[in-house]
């Protein structure tokens, strides 16, 4: 063998080695030099060798087995029809949010006047957003990706009929070695009324993302802005001190909600598994919101104080009676009542739906 | 014409892969090393690409239907592979099921002949 030759024979075996496990690579390529040296004694040429040997990156296919994909073709369908509408929620979201606060910061800088200068900020403002945008994206897609790549390997059981039951057919040993698939296994088609179709998910999914993306963004957009000469005077009604620290608990409780709905999906209809992820789901969710609204401090503590130096002597009757009784306590428990009734209400339909329409043995 | 010509090799393929196993397994009860399994088919009339042999020798190795030792001792490093006891008896098995398979084929290619 010429040296031309053996080089040509260590760039093969490199191309084929380099595409197998780690552990394998160096059996491998002893294996592979014998091969083709042996082939060379036959063939006229290493050329003819390595053409009949073909591709190395279809030999080394060859060589692996298992699993090489993320998400198979079982879930695939529902997986590609999640990403399409949380991007499209996400993108839409993030560029009005981006807009709005556009015209915002052209309002507090120059005042602005007429609808071309409202449309310039808006315009700047989405520019600003793009970065913004591309991280959004990038994050929802990676989030929604892990979720599926987890169904998929079975760290989360949607499907039943791959659990194993035990039968009495293990005790004879033999055939116990793997659970044959039986019409036993056979779910009944589910009741019409029980199905959960996208139509149903999507309102909740597009309510989750906006919710998501505000919070994340546009903490300061709930605030009142008032010109003060040539500045402007922002006074947010969240303490945007506590936010960074705030935020995650929030975006937490919304995630868990979006892997409840994605759970459903690829579940397709209501029953047991469902019905334990939203229960869990749920309860998940009202302890953060607790966390978040009763124990943080949620709220501007200064607010009522700030608005009413603000407003001095113009301050509305209306709207003096309800800064004087203006307390972030009282609104953090009036707004976890009416999320623990919403959230008890979707556990209840859940849990109402599965007993009433799923078999039992679904 | 292109079409028909892959259409047929495509089911060539297929109808030669399912033979594949029991073919290697009949010529591995002496020790062979992996090119001269791939000649001594070839001169038995069953052509097997070295690029489809040699995973599927690691496969049923991985199986337990074949074992492997390297051997130095020569003029260059060579791996061995053999059949096992367990690769034996599966081969029996396969092999009876592959006689009662072909009698069964040529009766069905029979009566379409007549």
């Amino acid at each position: 063998m010429s040296d031309r030759e053996r080089e040509l024979m260590e760039r093969y075996i490199y191309q084929v080695v380099r595409r197998l496990p780690r552990e394998q690579r160096r059996e491998m390529s002893l294996e592979l030099q014998e091969l083709i040296g042996d082939m060379r004694e036959t063939e006229p040429s290493m050329e003819a060798v390595l053409t009949r040997l073909g591709d190395p990156a279809v030999f080394a296919r060859q060589y692996q087995d298992g699993r090489h994909y993320l998400i198979g073709p079982e879930y695939y369908d529902t997986y590609g029809w999640f990403v399409k509408i949380v991007l499209i929620c996400t993108v839409v979201t993030v560029l009005v949010v981006s807009g709005l606060e556009g015209v915002r910061e052209g309002l507090m800088l120059s005042g602005v006047n007429g609808a071309e200068s409202v449309f310039l900020s808006a315009v700047y403002g989405i520019g600003g957003g793009l970065a913004n945008l591309a991280s959004a994206c990038i994050g929802v897609f990676g989030g929604i990706t892990l979720l599926f790549a987890a169904i998929e390997r079975g760290l989360v059981k949607v499907d039943r009929k791959k659990e194993k039951q035990w039968n009495v057919r293990e005790l004879e040993g033999a055939s116990g070695r793997k659970t044959l698939w039986t019409p036993d296994y056979l779910s009944p088609v589910p009741n019409k009324k029980a199905v959960i179709s996208r139509g149903d998910s999507i309102v909740s999914i597009v309510f989750l993302v906006i919710f998501c993306i505000l919070l994340i963004f546009a903490p300061r957009f709930f605030s009142a802005v008032f010109p003060e000469g040539q500045a402007t005077v922002v006074i947010p009604v969240f303490n945007l001190e506590q936010w960074n620290r705030i935020l995650p608990f929030f975006l937490l409780s919304l995630l868990i909600g979006l892997g409840d709905e994605i759970f459903r999906l690829v579940a397709g209809h209501y029953c047991k598994p469902v019905m334990i992820s939203s229960l869990v789901c749920g309860c998940l969710q009202l302890v953060l919101a607790f966390l978040v609204l009763k124990v943080f401090p949620l709220w501007n503590p200064d607010f009522a104080v700030q608005l009413q130096v603000q407003l001095g002597d113009q301050i509305p009757p209306a709207l003096a009676g309800f800064l004087a009784r203006w307390n972030g306590d009282t609104v953090s428990s009036i707004l976890f009542a009416f999320l623990a009734v919403l959230t008890l209400i979707e556990m209840g339909v859940t849990v109402y739906k599965t007993l009433r329409y799923s078999s039992k043995n679904a | 014409m292109g079409e028909e010509r892959d259409l047929l090799d495509s089911l060539l393929m297929e109808l030669r892969r399912g033979t594949l196993v029991l073919s290697v397994l009949s010529q591995m009860g002496e020790k062979k090393y992996g090119y001269a399994l791939v000649q001594s088919l070839e001169e038995k009339g069953i052509s097997m690409d070295p690029n489809t042999l040699y995973p599927l020798l690691r496969r049923l190795e991985k199986q337990g239907l074949l074992a492997s030792a390297w051997e130095t001792g020569g003029s260059k490093p060579r791996k061995y592979y053999q059949i096992t006891p367990y690769g034996q008896e599966i081969y029996q098995k396969l092999k009876a099921q592959w006689e009662e398979m072909v009698a069964a084929m040529e009766r069905l290619l029979q009566e379409e002949d007549v």
